[in-house]
């Protein structure tokens, strides 16, 4: 049998640390922007105070912006929310959809990450037994190199199919996987292994796959638990 | 309204809303702003001249703050730079700091703190301009005292040579 709490070691720790961090860094970008604009506002009210008239539209438009970033600091927070819970429980019946959601939303931190969008299998609801934070660990680490490679302002389609009766498949199309000579690193490997995803580079069809088995071997009942529940609307593409 | 400043900024950042609060409020101000919303608009930016000094955020997509810092402080001998950063590290603070950025905040700021560091950094501006045109007039005049017209006129073309 599996032992559980052997999925969890410092590289984990690691990637915790990573994600958190960046996501630390767009709440400072949502929160300098909200005090620029609400000081902005204060020295337009010093500037009417004494007697200089003020474009009404000027001031909507900063409440406006201050409106808007609150709402991506709620958006911010709610990814984060789904991020720490996905570590409640080591290993449960994962709808890969939502994680694949999560995995975007969290990589849409990252400066030199630009958009990514999904594309899910479209007439059966993808999941597996697995753990959801590794394989969040997998998958983030894949379409951080992605990026890395193709560099800043690209596209990426993540797709997801049915491999066969054992195995989910995660594409990263649209790059050359030729010159990937340092993917999957060490670390991003031995977890992957952890958890029986596969990691191929298809030259001929210039992709990346990621193969995650519908069920990790050895491991008990008892670590079922129900279906990831819903944790908010987040939008499947990066703004 | 202060009107007594006219220190030129050139203020980067990719996050637009940002880099708009923010030059509305140092035009208020009284600060001459322009604005950049990547690293390679920057450095176009830059090449137009006539820049005092540059708040340029560390991380940003494409050419980084970093980058940015690094070809503003080769190609304009006398801009002062103040990065800004939503993640202050120690490390990329050291970098900035050998790379001559003059000062280093992390966000979000006091305001006044940034109005503060513009202020020195255009002081600390003046003062490199003033002391390099001090050594280039001490130049002439020792070159005035041993050369003819001639060579005085290319002794001094010389000396712009070393001049960015």
């Amino acid at each position: 049998m599996v032992n559980t709490k052997d999925f969890f070691q410092y590289d984990s720790l690691a990637f915790f640390g990573k994600v958190n961090a960046s996501i630390s860094h767009e709440l400072k970008n949502v929160m300098a922007i909200i005090s620029e604009t609400a000081g902005l506002l204060g020295d337009l009210s010093d500037m009417a105070s004494m007697g200089t008239p003020i474009e009404p539209g000027m001031l909507k438009s900063c409440t406006g912006s201050i409106m808007e970033e609150i709402q991506r600091g709620f958006a911010t927070i709610r990814q984060m929310n789904r991020f720490a819970h996905s570590i409640d429980t080591p290993v449960q019946s994962v709808n890969l959809v939502d994680l694949l959601d999560l995995v975007i939303n969290l990589s849409g931190y990252l400066s030199f990450c630009g958009k990514t969008c999904l594309q899910p299998c479209e007439d059966v609801t993808p999941i597996a037994l697995t753990s959801p934070f590794l394989l969040q660990a997998v998958v983030y680490e894949t379409l951080i190199y992605s990026f890395k490679h193709t560099g800043p302002g690209v596209e990426i389609t993540i797709s997801l199919q049915r491999r066969d009766d054992s195995a989910w498949r995660i594409i990263f199309p649209g790059f050359n996987v030729n010159k990937l000579q340092v993917f999957p690193d060490v670390v991003t490997k031995a977890m992957a292994a952890s958890i029986g995803v596969a990691i191929h580079c298809d030259s001929a069809a210039d992709r990346l796959e990621l193969d995650v088995p519908l069920m990790i071997e050895g491991v008990t009942a008892h670590h079922v638990l129900p279906e990831m529940p819903d944790m908010g609307n987040a939008s499947r593409t990066r703004a | 309204m202060e009107t007594n400043n006219t220190i030129k900024i050139l203020l980067v950042d990719d996050e637009v809303k940002f880099l708009k609060a923010v030059s509305d409020r140092l035009s208020i101000k009284g600060f001459d702003v322009t604005t950049a919303s990547n690293g390679d608009e920057a450095i176009v930016a830059a090449n137009k001249g006539g820049f005092d000094v540059a708040v340029v955020d560390l991380q940003m997509p494409g050419t980084d703050g970093a980058k940015v810092l690094e070809i503003l402080k080769q190609n304009h001998k006398f801009i002062e730079i103040i990065m800004l950063t939503g993640h202050a590290t120690l490390d990329s603070a050291v970098e900035c700091t050998k790379l001559g950025a003059f000062k280093y905040l992390e966000k979000p700021y006091d305001f006044d703190k940034l109005v503060d560091a513009l202020k020195e950094a255009y002081q600390a501006r003046m003062h490199k301009k003033f002391e390099s045109n001090q050594k280039r007039m001490d130049a002439i005049q020792k070159l005035a005292m041993h050369q003819s017209p001639l060579g005085l006129l290319k002794a001094m073309a010389r000396l712009d040579d070393g001049e960015k």
